[in-house]
């Protein structure tokens, strides 16, 4: 009799044990929680959402957005979430859908524009849109536009501008709270956008060469040329005969520099860098793509910076 | 605007003009004329008035039609400001032509994915575990694998996958999945699916890192475990990922360890399968994933004779984030246990196998694979049966015609595979390997497979 009761007390703790750990996820700070897909996303939604929420980027901002291993935590982290940003124009279609299936999150679907942001939607300037017909001998392109928009520091803007109406909508108690943040935000980028155009406009029409297509929107910005990318094609390596023939271009046009994100590989810019005299640039392409790097304003310091002080360095020569 | 005004400056003169002569000739009425040319006079003034109203209002247009052509910095910044924070904006238009837009609204995704291998094996009636391993020295056909995949409404997605291979058509998944939240953080997937047992057997052909399958489960899965059933899956709030599932369903795909009951009507003589994964991130670099798996169900061998199959995956990846951004290293393995009841005995079957991959460059990866299946109750190959069937290696199930079935093993099987991997692209694979196979039942077998892959169509997801 003892032995039963016991066995009995035993499966009433183990059930109760169970419905405490699936009911504890609920209780939850009031934090507004944030999954974003790359970090600058997360660093404009921390300006905005200050300490009403709690933001976690799932790739790191040293890490080549388009190829993130999809690994199974990121379902966990999405399933509690209430609001995913994602950068969208296929930047994450080879890991981010598949997560989202997992995620088993009503909140975060597609269907629901408040929980499911994609940023590219707020985005007017689209660059390389592909109208024609397109196929995949062209090489890893987006159909949609170049994805990389966050690199034009004036689309800080819209996209925080996203975020903050969709805090309201989610948080409408902090309403107040998520305005001042976004106006301050947007004035903080503009001083420092007319201070980084005053900066960039002795160099206006530089000529660069660039590893991957990723820049386009930032030489757009800067209103710098990019003669010819290190990879063949989107998303294809170099091969010896192209990297031969950028090599004579650098020299026939004097180009002075060459741009990477710090997530490429770094051999054969630095090779071309030495044989032509041009200098190779690795750049955080991302917020947290170096340390000290964390907001969206220290990332465009420290690339307009960079640049700049080369091409000063440069011209001294 | 400026050619309508010459034009009407040139029916005025002309008017003028042809007013003068009568003038001249008509002195007479020259009142008349001074009055009618007074009028003229006037009516060109209006005129001219109206003519220069028109045209600022031209400017004013074509200024404000610039301004929406080309809006400068500043003003969009402004604009993008004043705009009511509380409302969410509408995606901005996408300049698509009308085909691609009907292209894009509501059709599934479609992919085609096409597997070739040139084989070579050392004998001439080889030996091959898998239906879409290479059956013959030449060119085989491994698989074409079609796939419409779509998000069904806010409730359900759904997925289906045709596979076409030189015995015909099976269809290999068609399932729906729940996306919406539900109680204890379930989602459902209702459907012929491959079945969440070991890591391999959930695996698309395409995204696995060898030509032929890894001998236990090619012997204990077959080429997939894919029953039509209705699978519960519990994602359990920890701190890491965890995952229960449990299925239910029938066996109506023919696999070597599990088929339909005579007594179907039994509901305790089903297929089912449970499975636990964990997935641990030990640092942004390495992430290892630790599963069991256990499946019963009949065996078909008689009515009420079950097989257990047993099974424990773990996989784990390196890949350092930083500077190295295409190199990781991938360990694979995976034990399976298999107690099969028969008529006559109790078999007991088990395997394993282990493959490392290396991927030393964006398109480049090289791999090692070790295999083996073993019995602790090895068949005996039976001498009377007829010619065509002394491969039989097993117990004979009792379906009628149905004299292949592969419950029992012989002996102990091993096999050795170093492989080699160039993607062109994403979305093309040239794979070469070898494969040494040994029995100590039959002569050793030498292998070596050049395979082509192809996908066009959507780009797909890369499960971890």
């Amino acid at each position: 009799m003892k032995k039963l009761i016991s066995i009995k007390q035993f499966t009433i703790t183990i059930t109760f044990a169970f419905i405490a750990i699936f009911l504890t996820d609920q209780d939850a700070l009031a934090q507004v929680k944030i999954v974003t897909s790359v970090p600058d996303f997360a660093a404009i939604a921390r300006d905005i959402g200050g300490d009403k929420v709690e933001v976690i980027s799932l790739a790191k901002g040293y890490q080549n957005p388009h190829f993130v291993n999809a690994k199974p935590i990121f379902i966990t982290k999405l399933n509690q979430a209430d609001l995913l940003i994602y950068n969208g124009l296929e930047l994450e279609i080879g890991w981010l859908p598949i997560l989202i299936t997992g995620a088993r999150n009503s909140d975060i679907l597609a269907g629901n524009s408040i929980g499911h942001y994609n940023a590219s939607a707020s985005i007017k300037n689209k660059r390389e849109i592909h109208t024609g017909p397109i196929d995949r001998s062209m090489g890893d392109i987006h159909p949609g536009g170049n994805p990389h928009y966050m690199l034009d520091p004036r689309n800080g803007i819209p996209v925080a501008r996203g975020i903050a109406a969709r805090l309201i909508q989610i948080d409408s108690e902090n309403t107040a709270y998520y305005k001042e943040n976004f106006k301050n935000f947007v004035s903080a980028l503009k001083l420092k956008i007319s201070e980084w155009d005053t900066q960039l406009a002795p160099f206006k029409g530089t000529n660069v060469v660039t590893y991957h297509k990723l820049w386009a929107y930032f030489l757009n910005w800067a209103d710098f040329k990019e003669i010819g990318t290190v990879e063949t094609k989107p998303g294809i390596p170099p091969t010896p005969s192209h990297v031969a023939n950028l090599i004579r271009i650098i020299q026939r046009q004097n180009i002075k520099l060459i741009i990477a994100a710090n997530y490429y590989p770094q051999k054969t810019p630095t090779i071309i860098a030495q044989q032509t005299g041009a200098t190779f640039l690795l750049l955080p392409a991302m917020v947290e793509g170096r340390d000290g790097i964390n907001t969206y304003i220290e990332l465009f310091d420290t690339i307009v910076g960079e640049i700049t002080s080369t091409l000063i360095n440069k011209k001294g020569l | 605007m400026n050619l309508s005004r010459n034009f009407l400056i040139l029916i005025i003169f002309t008017l003028i003009f042809s007013v003068s002569p009568n003038y001249e000739a008509h002195s007479d009425e020259s009142n008349d004329v001074k009055n009618e040319l007074k009028e003229l006079r006037k009516m060109m003034e209006q005129m001219q008035k109206k003519i220069d109203k028109l045209e600022e209002k031209n400017r004013v247009l074509e200024h404000q039609a610039k301004q929406k052509e080309q809006p400068s910095k500043q003003e969009t910044i402004m604009v993008e400001e004043e705009k009511d924070l509380t409302l969410i904006e509408e995606p901005a238009q996408e300049s698509q032509s009308f085909f691609t837009k009907t292209l894009n609204f509501f059709n599934p995704q479609i992919s085609v994915i096409g597997i070739f291998s040139a084989a070579y094996y050392s004998q001439n009636d080889p030996i091959v575990f898998a239906e879409n391993d290479p059956e013959n020295t030449g060119v085989n056909l491994q698989e074409v694998e079609v796939g419409f995949q779509g998000t069904v409404d806010s409730y359900f997605r759904f997925d289906l996958f045709l596979s076409f291979n030189t015995e015909g058509v099976e269809l290999e998944e068609a399932y729906a999945t729940t996306l919406l939240s539900l109680p204890l953080n379930s989602q459902f997937r209702i459907g012929r699916a491959r079945a969440k047992f070991g890591r391999i057997n959930q695996i698309h052909r395409d995204s696995q890192n060898f030509v032929t399958l890894p001998l236990p489960a090619a012997q204990f899965l077959g080429e997939h475990l894919n029953p039509t059933s209705i699978e519960a899956n519990f994602l359990v709030p920890v701190p890491w990922y965890l995952e229960l599932s449990a299925s239910g369903g029938s066996p109506d795909v023919e696999t070597p360890t599990f088929a339909r009951d005579e007594n179907a009507n039994d509901i305790g003589r089903l297929l089912y399968i449970f499975h636990i994964a964990n997935f641990f991130e030990l640092s942004e670099a390495l992430g290892v994933s630790l599963g069991g798996s256990f499946a019963t169900g009949s065996n078909g061998t008689a009515s009420g004779e079950r097989s257990n199959l047993y099974g424990i995956d773990l996989f784990a990846k390196y890949r350092p984030l930083k500077n190295n951004p295409y190199q990781e290293v991938m360990f694979q393995s995976e034990f399976m246990y298999l107690d099969a009841q028969t008529p006559e005995e109790t078999l007991k079957n088990w395997g394993w196998y282990a493959q490392l991959v290396y991927r030393f460059a964006k398109r480049w990866n090289s791999g090692f694979r070790f295999g083996i299946i073993d019995t602790n109750t090895p068949v005996q190959e039976e001498e009377d049966t007829e010619a065509g069937t002394s491969n039989l290696f097993t117990t004979i199930r009792n379906e009628e015609g149905e004299e292949e079935a592969m419950l029992g093993l012989l002996g102990r099987t091993y096999r050795i595979s170093p492989m080699l991997t160039f993607n062109p692209s994403e979305f093309s694979r040239i794979r070469l390997q070898y494969d040494y196979l040994n029995q100590d039942f039959a002569k050793n077998q030498h292998a070596i497979f050049l395979q082509f892959q192809y996908a066009i169509g959507t780009h797909g997801a890369h499960p971890f």
